[in-house]
């Protein structure tokens, strides 16, 4: 078929003239220097997470306030919705349109890094480092490469929730939740069969920080390789497994979001859910009756450090203008305006020294303040367990070696043996 | 093909339809009988409990007050305290009159660059004869099947490089003519009889006149078919717009009310107030459009 | 035909050399700049292990070897094929039916017309959304089920059950638009055709197969055509209903968000994405071969 030849022909004429066009998008070098000590000035570009809807007075006045600190600087405050966040970060840097100063995640911060698209804060702003707390400064920072690329921004943990009229119905004491661990499952068995399968007590399969919090070791001692498939964790999910048979764990569980189950637990389906202080609002706007009988109790862990997480606000390493763009994610993250930010909504201050304002410390006797105090206490000893390397593609294929665990498809240890292999490969594969 | 030669729009049966009333008549003027008339009745109720039930649903949780419970089981259906209050929220929480403005633009460019576009290609491939219209054909083909999920990323590059990203056109652009309109068109074309528009070539119409005064107005139809189509489409799409634009003063109206979903608790109402809103024109705009889909069927019919 | 070829014959000519190329031209310029020239760069990204944010180097046919033997890929596969199954059949008939069903005039036609196209105006998210809330454990269907004394469906946590609900929102939301496309080509059925039939005394379903269903062949091959590579493709439905991780243990999963799970993000594969891609799109041009070649034999 000559037909066929010409076209192959043509196309690899076009591929040649793709190739190059198709494979930047990084390290070229242009723009931008690490040099954070020049004068502070010129147009730059500030890209908030879904803050917009709730928070835009507070932060055209904190760009206001930098602008009249800095006269020269223009600060451009832009914010993206809350879905696809990842995809639009993606398309901007591949395509060299990223923001000067972006609110970003760890993991989206470790892709950035590796591309050397975010500004190392070790080099260009270390004399900022002693303001925050150590752990969330490190937060940051990615195995297998030196540095620190975005300042900690707000921090986040919660209690644990539970229905108590659940907890009457099934004869258990309303006023004792579960501590440890052992206790959950014996409770959690309880619930489920006093309601004849009808009432789960967790929506959720393990995840990684779930893994975590349990003591399994995540990460070998050189950051790797995956090593969550130690007997610890094998412990883990075999007891999840007994929960899923009787219904303890909700069967949807291997479908669910943290949307959906945050609903199963609104409609009483589920009688406990893991939450934040913000989560109280919620209750009392979108489900009043079971916020009349809402129990609050700390998250369960058996290493004795609960579960945070962690926004940040990385500097763009291309940025034009070095100085200013430094300047304001220091301004945005510094203890005034973090503090600020945090009398606004329910979450916490990462800079040092904060978490023991008053505000954080002293009861007044509502729910919100209980648990705002109880949170900001235990964000003191409090861990990111998810690894900085896990991406997406990792959460997924550990979730569905787990679901085929609870399906009883496979073994426990089979399934995270499977689980870090498809990891390792998956982190090989990151590059 | 020959054998359905069509007749000219005025039917003979518009003449009977008008004829003695008392009851209902069909498009061919016909008497619809009792139960049938009953049985279509029963079968529409049927259909439309199925397709606008769970909208109702959303329709309700909008109107829901704040001391309501919205998720309690089993749900309940009718708000107790019905409230306008949600709407006006969403318009608090977010300028959702620009975003709506800009939503408009942007589907009202779709719509004509649509229209205009596939009507042309549609014609040239069903009418015209010429060296590679097969190939053109194909083009057309190949591109309704490539899967958009895996060249976004290539697109934004490519809108980059033309300068155009963070701008409405850039919005427009890639489906500006969908290669889906344009076979629609082709194909609405092609079922055309020759014979009308042979005529006026007798009498000297150029292929420019053809189109516009003959070929055009006959496939209104499928004109108003793709109106809707690209309307809806560009009003609906969510990670296009996304990608494209950085400034959320250009933000089209799916992009703004994804704001609602808010990153510390969001609330049910406001979102579902905001479906509301977002699907409200595009059934407004439904409802102008669709008796061009009947031309030529509604004509003599019910009339009393 | 035997008309169309006079015209064709000799008066082509005295037509402007370049109007053909002209009426086609803005549809070639976006379909081939915008679409056509992107998915050259996915073809090019799939012989090479191109990261989002790591330029890629060439590696051949490795992504697609990779390919063969990646469980998630024949099982993203089987799923898509089975909705093409699925879908394609309901939505090639029962939309006729609601399209003979609303084409009569009769009073308040007008509202349902417009009614039975709300599914198709609701962005999916939303659609998604409100069907999850119907199909739940405790659902309005579960709770209609358990009064009728079927007891509760597992509706989200089966994965073949779950396939076939987003199956079934599928077909809900293509309903109007296919609809729309037939009332279209049923408004052009001449309606001397019928009142033949009528005359000759042929009852409604024979009238239905003798005169409308040939009069709609061609539309109904374009909706089979339309609706299997809309079905190969799925994404949304089955994503929305079945979460992002496709299902319990994945067994949802479609190629499509296989595409999107792989591709995706700063840590997403680009090279083996665009392999996945190519070959979504490889099977769709074979459907709709398919399609074409059924619908040829047929003809003839």
């Amino acid at each position: 078929m000559p037909t066929s030849r010409r076209a192959a022909l043509a196309a690899a004429a076009v591929a040649v003239l793709v190739l190059p066009l198709s494979a930047c998008g990084s390290s070229d070098g242009k723009g931008g220097s690490t040099d954070a000590s020049g004068k502070v000035e010129g147009d730059i570009t500030f890209q908030t997470w879904n803050l917009r809807a709730n928070f835009k007075d507070y932060f055209e006045s904190v760009v206001a306030g930098f602008e009249s600190k800095y006269p020269g600087t223009h600060v451009k405050w832009i914010d993206q919705p809350a879905e696809g966040y990842a995809d639009k970060i993606s398309a901007d840097a591949a395509g060299g349109t990223l923001p000067d100063v972006v609110n970003v995640s760890p993991d989206l911060v470790a892709p950035l890094a590796k591309a050397g698209l975010a500004l190392d804060l070790d080099k260009a702003a270390a004399r900022y480092e002693k303001e925050y707390l150590p752990g969330a400064w490190a937060s940051h920072q990615i195995p297998g490469m030196k540095g620190t690329y975005a300042f900690p921004w707000y921090l986040n943990t919660g209690p644990l929730f539970y229905n108590k009229s659940l907890f009457r119905k099934a004869g258990l004491d309303p006023d004792r939740p579960p501590r440890t661990y052992d206790d959950l499952f014996t409770d959690a068995l309880e619930l489920a069969h006093k309601s004849g399968g009808k009432v789960a007590t967790l929506a959720n399969v393990p995840t990684i920080e779930d893994f975590g919090r349990y003591g399994v070791p995540l990460v070998n001692q050189q950051g790797t390789a995956f090593a969550f498939n130690d007997p610890k964790g094998v412990e883990l999910l075999t007891k999840y497994k007994q929960l899923y048979d009787a219904k303890a764990l909700d069967p949807q569980a291997l479908t669910a979001t943290p949307e959906s189950s945050g609903k199963k637990f609104l409609t009483g389906a589920v009688a406990m859910n893991p939450g934040s202080a913000l989560d109280l609002d919620n209750f009392k706007k979108q489900a009043p009756s079971l916020y009349r009988d809402i129990g609050i109790t700390d998250q369960i862990t058996s290493t004795g450090h609960v579960n945070m997480y962690v926004m940040g606000v990385m500097v763009n390493s291309r940025t034009r203008h070095t100085p200013a763009a430094v300047a304001f994610a220091h301004y945005v993250t510094d203890a005034a305006h973090q503090m600020a930010f945090a009398k606004k909504v329910a979450i916490f201050p990462s800079t040092a020294g904060s978490l023991d304002d008053p505000y954080f410390t002293k009861q007044d006797g509502t729910d919100e303040t209980r648990v705002r105090v109880a949170a900001a206490k235990s964000l003191k000893t409090a861990v990111n367990y998810t690894p900085v390397l896990f991406s997406d593609q990792m959460k997924t294929a550990l979730r569905n070696e787990v679901a085929k665990a609870l399906q009883g498809k496979q073994s426990p240890k089979a399934a995270l043996d499977n689980a870090v292999k498809a990891c390792d490969t998956l982190l090989r594969q990151q590059g | 093909m020959s054998l359905l030669e069509k007749a000219p729009p005025r039917r003979p049966a518009a003449a009977t339809a008008r004829a003695p009333r008392a009851g209902l008549r069909d498009e061919h003027g016909r008497r619809v009988r009792a139960w049938e008339l009953v049985l279509r009745y029963v079968l529409l109720l049927a259909v439309l409990a199925l397709t606008v039930g769970p909208f109702l649903w959303q329709l309700s949780t909008s109107l829901k007050g704040p001391t309501e419970d919205i998720f309690s089981s089993p749900p309940k259906f009718l708000p107790g305290h019905p409230t306008l209050h949600n709407y006006q929220r969403v318009s608090a929480t977010i300028p959702v009159w620009d975003y709506a403005l800009n939503s408009l633009k942007v589907a009202t460019a779709n719509v004509v660059t649509n229209c205009a576009g596939s009507a042309l290609a549609g014609y040239a491939l069903a009418r015209l004869r010429y060296r590679g219209r097969a190939a053109a054909t194909l083009t057309f083909v190949l591109a309704m099947l490539v899967p958009v999920e895996g060249i976004v990323i290539a697109q934004f590059t490519t809108m980059r490089e033309l300068g155009l990203n963070n701008t409405l056109v850039a919005v427009v652009l890639p489906g500006s003519v969908g290669a889906m309109n344009v076979l629609l068109m082709r194909n609405a074309f092609r079922n055309l009889p020759y014979e009308i528009e042979e005529a006026a070539y007798v009498d000297g119409a150029d292929v420019w006149q053809r189109f516009l005064r003959i070929a055009l107005p006959s496939v209104k139809g499928t004109l108003a078919v793709v109106a809707i189509f690209s309307f809806m489409g560009a009003w609906d799409d969510f990670l296009w717009p996304l990608i494209v634009l950085s400034d959320p003063s250009r933000f089209t109206l799916t992009i703004g009310l994804n704001y609602l979903h808010g990153t510390f608790a969001g609330d049910e109402r406001l979102v579902a107030a905001g479906t509301v809103i977002a699907v409200a024109p595009l059934i407004a705009l439904f409802a102008c459009l669709q008796r061009y889909f009947f031309r030529g069927v509604g004509e003599g019919a019910v009339k009393g | 035909m035997a008309s169309s070829t006079v015209l064709r014959g000799r008066r082509v000519k005295r037509q402007l050399p370049t109007s053909p190329w002209l009426f086609a031209a803005p549809g070639l310029l976006i379909a081939g700049a915008f679409i056509l020239y992107p998915f050259v760069s996915t073809v090019v990204n799939s012989f090479t292990d191109r990261r989002t944010l790591i330029p890629g180097r060439f590696v051949g046919l490795a992504n697609f070897r990779e390919l063969l033997h990646d469980d998630m890929f024949w099982t993203g596969l089987r799923n898509s094929t089975l909705y093409v199954l699925g879908v394609v059949p309901a939505l090639v008939v029962l939309p006729l039916l609601l399209a003979l069903l609303v084409q009569k005039n009769i009073p308040g036609i007008a509202f349902f017309r417009a009614a039975f196209y709300t599914p198709v105006v609701a962005s999916v998210v939303v659609v998604g959304l409100i069907w999850v809330w119907l199909l739940d454990e405790r659902g309005l269907v579960n709770s209609l089920l358990e009064t009728v004394g079927v007891g509760r469906v597992g509706f989200l946590s089966d994965q073949w059950l779950l396939l076939l609900s987003a199956m079934a929102v599928t077909v809900w939301k293509g309903l109007g638009y296919y609809m729309i496309i037939y009332l279209a080509a049923l408004a052009n059925v001449p309606r001397e055709l019928h009142e033949a039939a009528a005359v000759d005394g042929a009852g409604a379903v024979r009238r239905f197969i003798t005169v409308t269903v040939p009069a709609v062949r061609s539309t109904m091959v374009l909706v089979g055509a339309l609706s299997s590579v809309a079905a190969f493709k799925v994404f949304s439905e089955v994503y929305l209903m079945a979460g992002p991780s496709g299902g319990p243990a994945g067994e949802d999963t479609t190629l499509v968000m296989l595409v999107q799970r792989t591709g995706t993000g700063l840590t997403g594969r680009v090279g083996y994405a665009s392999a996945l891609s190519v070959v979504v799109f490889l099977v769709t041009v074979a459907l709709m071969l398919l399609v074409l070649r059924a619908d040829r034999r047929e003809e003839s």
